[in-house]
């Protein structure tokens, strides 16, 4: 598996015979990892075992960012996101959000342990000052502090909460997102929503804003399935559906598929630029088979 | 994308989402012929949320609304098994099946068929601007274009790749119009359905005049509200249903509003 390293031009890996692929159709989605695997924290099930101590995805210097949000928005984006890692340790994250707000809406994905009254004024300014929206998703795993610790390390839960009270009282209204890692319920269960529901509204929360995502075999839990995708799986499937049809992530190395699979050598489509990476996507890893099987996104809604 | 432009007017009413609002629908229509409109448009999605929707039809067929399809009317005429509405949220998905459940029994063979002869797009000539009309967007019938998050770099993408200056869509059930640098327009027309969550219990349509430069006017649309939310009371549809007639607040479908659009709210 040696990709060719040649700036500007798909990088075609070796893959097993008869990985089926997903079209590109458009890019709606512009994924920027900001800070690569670089957290202050790590999350048991984090889906690229994110974490404080030699990030093995390196952050994304901001010449890097801005040439990218400049190349999609001449391509049509439709909404851009920043993940990581965790966004906020990232030194340029508050003009960088500006500069995506000038192109498209735009969301990012953060821990909550950086958001202090400071950081949330600067957010609260962007977005009034913004001509789209700005969406903040703060990551929370259980409404229990002692469970969600147990899964995202000590001290997050109240400094989580703390950043959620912070962006609410200014009128961000963030959308909490949690993993299903300590539920067992399924993404259709209204149970696991309600709970976080009534749990925000306990904080004053009139608005509650709340997205379950399921877990991945990937990252901190890689291994718990081999399960691969066939050509057989899909059948009859349009895979025009899949959130890699038209998603587009820039991180370290190149452009990937999906932010789930971000730094990966076998979801890199590209070492260069955006549209060298309009090309099918491989669909290759166990994670594809849970997008398969939950028509999950991880866009906001 | 090249194709020969349609017929050409001076101006026009379009209006999007009837949602089983006959009474609605009644009101728009006759305030529409007052205004000397030319030719009167509807971007889809004739059922959902209100009661009776086979009343609709004959309004749509008498008044000579030049319909096209939207995602509700692309389902009940297909026969599938959801309204396609594009909800992610189980609470939302779980008021749009009611929705649709009782649509769907409750619209005749004749009306589904009808339903299902309707373009997915329509071109008009209005002036000298070229005009694409959709339900959600050109790309994708059940795509939501909010005011918050729509990019004026898409936009222009979609005029360049339909050739027109003027993009006419609803879906979102909130109205906008934005013009774009040189000649271009995108309109969202709003909804007659439902009211657009602001506390107001009236619904709106659009007014397009080429003077010969575009004029956009949109136009409330005053109705006997109550009514609609006894209907829907009598139907055995959710109250919540009522509530958004009666209060002028959206009570469900909301998790999918940016958070600009969510902010004006109640809920």
């Amino acid at each position: 598996m040696t990709p060719v390293p040649r700036v500007g031009l798909p990088v075609l890996e070796r893959m097993p015979a008869g990985v089926p692929l997903a079209p590109f159709v458009r890019l709606t989605t512009l994924w920027i990892q900001i800070t690569g695997t670089w957290c202050n924290l790590e999350c048991v099930h984090c889906i690229n075992a994110s974490g404080p101590r030699d990030p093995w995805l390196a952050p994304l210097d901001g010449d890097t960012i801005r040439r990218a949000i400049g190349e999609a928005e001449a391509l049509g984006v439709k909404d851009i996101y920043f993940t990581g890692g965790e966004p906020f340790l990232h030194p340029e994250i508050l003009p960088l959000l500006a500069s995506a707000l000038e192109v498209a809406p735009t969301s990012v994905l953060t821990n909550g342990t950086r958001i202090n009254a400071r950081i949330a004024d600067a957010l609260a300014k962007l977005a009034v000052d913004a001509p789209y929206s700005l969406e903040i998703r703060v990551s929370l795993d259980d409404v229990d502090p002692d469970l969600n610790d147990r899964v995202r390390g000590r001290r997050a839960w109240a400094r989580a909460v703390r950043a959620i009270r912070l962006l609410d009282a200014r009128g961000l209204l963030p959308i909490v997102t949690a993993t299903e890692i300590v539920s067992a319920e399924s993404p259709d269960d209204t149970r696991m929503y309600d709970r976080f529901r009534d749990f925000l509204r306990s904080l004053g929360l009139e608005k509650p804003r709340v997205k379950i995502m399921p877990v991945f075999p990937v990252g901190r839990l890689a291994g718990r399935s081999t399960e691969r995708l066939a050509e057989d799986d899909l059948a009859g499937f349009d895979r025009g559906t899949l959130q890699c049809a038209e998603t587009r992530v820039v991180a370290a190395g190149g452009v990937y598929a999906c932010p789930i699979l971000a730094g990966l050598p076998g979801a890199r489509l590209s070492t260069g630029d955006l549209a060298a990476s309009f090309r099918p996507a491989p669909l290759y890893h166990p994670a594809c088979v849970t997008c398969h099987r939950t028509g999950m996104s991880c866009r906001n809604y | 994308m090249s194709e020969t432009p349609g017929p050409e007017y001076r101006r026009i009413a379009v209006f999007g989402g009837v949602y089983n609002n006959a009474l609605a629908l009644e009101a728009m229509l006759a305030d529409a012929r007052r205004r000397d409109v030319e030719a009167v448009f509807c971007l889809g999605d004739m059922g959902g949320f209100g009661p009776h929707p086979d009343r609709v039809f004959p309004l749509l067929r008498e008044g000579g609304v030049l319909a096209i399809q939207g995602n509700y009317d692309e389902s009940v005429s297909a026969g599938k098994a959801d309204c396609g509405c594009g909800y992610t949220d189980p609470r939302d998905n779980h008021f749009a099946r009611i929705s649709y459940e009782y649509t769907f029994t409750r619209t005749s063979s004749d009306n589904r068929a009808w339903l299902g002869a309707l373009p997915r797009h329509r071109r008009v000539r209005l002036g000298p601007h070229r005009v694409l009309m959709c339900h959600g967007s050109p790309r994708v019938i059940n795509e939501f274009l909010w005011e918050s998050t729509t990019p004026d770099g898409l936009l222009r993408r979609f005029l360049g790749e339909q050739a027109a200056e003027v993009l006419l869509c609803t879906h979102t059930g909130i109205k906008w119009h934005r013009p774009l640098p040189g000649d271009g327009h995108a309109v969202n027309v709003g909804v007659i359905g439902r009211p657009e969550n602001d506390g107001s219990t009236n619904v709106w349509y659009t007014v397009l005049t080429a003077e010969p430069d575009l004029r956009v006017e949109f136009v409330p649309v005053h109705y006997d509200f109550d009514t609609l939310a006894r209907q829907i009371e009598q139907e055995g549809l959710p109250p919540e249903f009522a509530e958004t007639v009666r209060t002028g607040w959206w009570t469900t479908c909301l998790e999918n509003l940016p958070t600009r659009e969510r902010a004006r709210g109640k809920f």
